[in-house]
């Protein structure tokens, strides 16, 4: 029962004390709140948020600047310089710094010197921003130009830019497709550029130091330098006068055939280092930004094809090689065999009797090519595709090679061996194919091949390597002599270089182009060799894709590799004979 | 009363009294160079407190003088520092430039167009001199020396000339 209810009240005294401890008790739970939210947002600044509030102190007073590494030079193997770096300017405006009454005088001036569109500026200016682009990576000449003329609220920024060597046209620049090109941002792309991005790009360094609130420099502060690690230059194995002549050659051949592109390979076939590289259609790396996507590719590395009769060299060198067919060993050449339930026949169709293999090589026979791949055995014509390179990437160092594997010896069927003994049914790059002829050039020795002999004062590791010995020495010189055939009296005739008909070697292919599965008319024309035939200076192969020659479609001959590639490899052989003073060696 | 007690509380504190610590050295504070100097100035010039302070003030001044002159320095260096750095930036560009000039100058390209325009195109050539087969058997057997076929009037002027003028040897002679 309530105590009012009888009339009986609390003492007063005891009613203040209650009421003082409730105040009281009250004023620290609200100063224990309030302290607890503003301990809460203490420890959210100064420990959440601590780094990115240190971050931007730092930002205030610290200044890095970053001392860029200089990218290495490329040269060829007389010290040509492939690569220059330059300095390209960009001009900016910052539109709230031109007053409106001189934004005409700006717009004009910049339209005159940079060749902008002057009502474009104009609107820039107007737009009240901050900073805006006006032109970007254009030459010293206009920088000096606008430098002097002073204009408010214009600047210019420095930028590195790689400057390539003019090609055939002005449409290329030399060695496109083999070197690449870098980015604005210093990233190498394509090519050898983006091989050797590291060692080219170098390390870049840094300067740190402490501003005052002007953004002067606190000379007495503490400062940390750090300088930059300059590229590496490389030294490559190119020769830049015979890439030219080889780019020049190519695009005629390519013109004259109406085909749809064509590479030149040429090796040195002691080294294996290459000494051209050309492609074509191809394109300037000075102006790269402008160029589509679709021409960086790069053919002779990344483009695999059948390689067609010229792996008949491959064939017979491993048949002679492992004892079971000799050059002058007889057989019989029906026009055609059946294998694994396919009817598989020479180019012609013809029965060709009694013939030799050099007769074979000489006139490109599949049934001659069939028949020592059997004489051989498939397992030992297998472990031969593998010595010669022809079953794994060449690992040469440029970026973007592609290939594709044969399938393993146990799963691969009768007739892909037939076929991939006159070179169909296998896919193979043009780095690949050459190497492999290469061996026969080298005294039966596989040379990797490389583009890159020296990487600033060391030597490529690749070139130190002992090379393998793939055929005998006695075979390779069998070999070459059945070559020397096939120009004296085959198919190798279009290739003769005058003064060396006698002491050259060659061999022609043509492979039809499969389109879902099925062989059309279109074909991959090749013409390989080297010269003198004894003491190689170089090997070089010629792809010519999809030629489309006048007269082709009543004589699909016409399209062959001895009339397509041959003509290329032969005005490239000559100006590479009168380049590098070769002689041959016998008439 | 005096207890006992008290007394001898009273002895122990006299005792106690005589072992009071010796009082702590104080040490002298060491007057430094400007105190000196300034004292003694003082003395000489018989300055008074404002004097003092105008002193004081007078070695602020030169010292914010001292302070402005050098960072004027530091910032005028500092100017001519980023100015050559700017002058320098400016001179690589020209020589990367004067590069690719002198680069593209000699690349293959360059070299063929200022061939053609001076009419110096290389033109394949159509023939090459084939070298003929020389006549000499090196397996023939070597015979006697062949007969002198000068005449003998010829021969007879030569070995007077000779005597006269001395021999000479021909060969020697063209060296």
């Amino acid at each position: 029962m309530a105590a009012g209810a009888f009339g009986i009240k609390p003492p007063r005294r005891l009613e203040r004390a209650t009421s003082a401890r409730l105040r009281i008790f009250t004023m620290v739970v609200v100063a224990l709140l309030l302290s607890t939210v503003v301990w809460t947002r203490l420890a959210y600044w100064q420990v959440l948020r601590h780094g990115q509030l240190a971050q931007q102190a730092a930002a205030q007073y610290r200044e890095v600047v970053e001392l860029p590494a200089i990218r290495g030079a490329i040269f060829d193997r007389h010290l040509t310089q492939l690569v220059v770096n330059t300095t390209v300017y960009s001009a900016f405006v910052s539109p709230d710094q031109v007053p409106v009454a001189q934004r005409h005088q700006v717009a004009t001036a910049l339209s005159s010197v940079l060749g902008v569109n002057q009502n474009a500026v104009m609107e820039t200016l107007a737009s009240g921003s901050k900073f805006a682009y006006i032109l970007r990576r254009f030459s010293k000449e206009k920088a000096d130009q606008l430098r002097a003329m002073k204009l408010q609220g214009v600047g210019l920024e420095e930028e590195q830019q790689r400057s390539y060597l003019p090609g055939i046209s002005s449409t290329s620049t030399l060695a496109a497709n083999l070197l690449g090109f870098v980015t604005y941002d210093g990233q190498g792309q394509y090519g050898i550029e983006a091989q050797y991005q590291k060692s080219l790009a170098g390390t870049p360094g840094y300067i740190s130091s402490y501003r005052d609130l002007a953004n002067r420099e606190i000379v007495l502060g503490s400062h940390t330098h750090q300088d930059p690690v300059q590229g590496s230059d490389l030294v490559t194995s190119l020769d830049a006068n015979i890439q030219y002549a080889a780019e020049q050659a190519l695009a005629n051949g390519v013109k004259k055939a109406r085909a749809e592109s064509g590479s030149v390979l040429i090796m040195d076939p002691k080294t294996g280092g290459i000494v051209a590289w050309a492609d074509y259609p191809s394109y300037s790396a000075n102006n790269f930004n402008r160029t589509p996507t679709a021409m960086f590719k790069d053919n002779v590395l990344s483009y695999v094809y059948e390689p067609g009769s010229v792996m008949k060299v491959v064939t017979l060198s491993g048949a002679m090689d492992a004892g079971a067919i000799k050059p002058n060993t007889v057989i019989d050449d029906p026009g055609a065999l059946y294998i694994g339930g396919y009817r598989i026949s020479d180019w012609d169709g013809r029965n060709h009797g009694k013939i030799t293999y050099t007769y074979v090589l000489e006139h490109s026979l599949n049934v001659g090519a069939m028949k020592a791949m059997q004489a051989e055995g498939h397992k030992k014509f297998y472990g031969y595709l593998q010595s010669f390179g022809l079953t794994r990437p060449s690992g040469i160092d440029v970026a973007g090679e592609n290939s594709v594997a044969p399938p393993s010896a146990s799963t691969m069927a009768d007739s892909q061996y037939a076929t991939t003994a006159f070179g169909q049914g296998i896919d193979v790059n043009m780095v690949q194919m050459l190497s492999a002829i290469n061996v026969v050039a080298n005294g039966g020795k596989y040379a990797p091949p490389h583009v890159v002999e020296r990487i600033g004062n060391r030597i490529n590791p690749v070139m130190l390597q002992p090379q393998r010995q793939v055929i005998s020495a006695k075979t390779a010189k069998q070999m070459t002599a059945m070559m020397q055939a096939v120009v004296q009296y085959g198919s190798g005739w279009t290739a003769r270089v005058h003064g060396f008909e006698n002491d050259q070697t060659g061999k022609t292919g043509t492979s039809q182009i499969p389109i879902k599965g099925k062989y059309t008319q279109n074909v991959w024309a090749s013409y390989v060799g080297f010269l003198p035939a004894d003491h190689p200076r170089f090997t070089m192969i010629v792809v010519i894709r999809k030629p489309n020659v006048p007269g082709a479609d009543q004589d699909w001959t016409l399209n062959d590799g001895y009339f397509t590639a041959a003509p290329v490899w032969q005005k490239i052989a000559q100006a590479m004979v009168v380049s590098w003073h070769i002689t041959p060696d016998r008439k | 009363m005096i207890s006992t007690r008290i007394l001898t509380r009273r002895r122990q504190g006299a005792a106690g009294a005589q072992h009071v610590p010796a009082p702590v050295r104080r040490r002298r504070r060491t007057r430094g160079f400007v105190q000196v100097a300034s004292m003694a100035a003082a003395d000489r010039l018989h300055l008074n407190a404002f004097g003092h302070a105008y002193l004081g003030l007078g070695a602020v001044v030169i010292c914010v003088l001292f302070y402005l002159a050098l960072a004027a320095q530091i910032t005028q260096a500092s100017y001519d520092i980023a100015r050559l750095q700017d002058q320098q930036r400016q001179l690589v560009a020209e020589q990367d430039q004067l590069q690719y000039q002198e680069v593209t100058r000699h690349a293959p390209a360059e070299v063929q167009r200022a061939a053609a325009q001076s009419g110096m195109d290389r033109t394949t050539p159509t023939k090459f001199v084939v070298p003929q087969p020389v006549a000499i058997n090196l397996q023939a057997p070597i015979g006697a020396a062949p007969t002198d076929s000068t005449p003998l009037w010829q021969r007879m002027v030569a070995a007077v000339v000779d005597r006269v003028v001395g021999a000479h040897d021909v060969m020697a002679a063209t060296r």
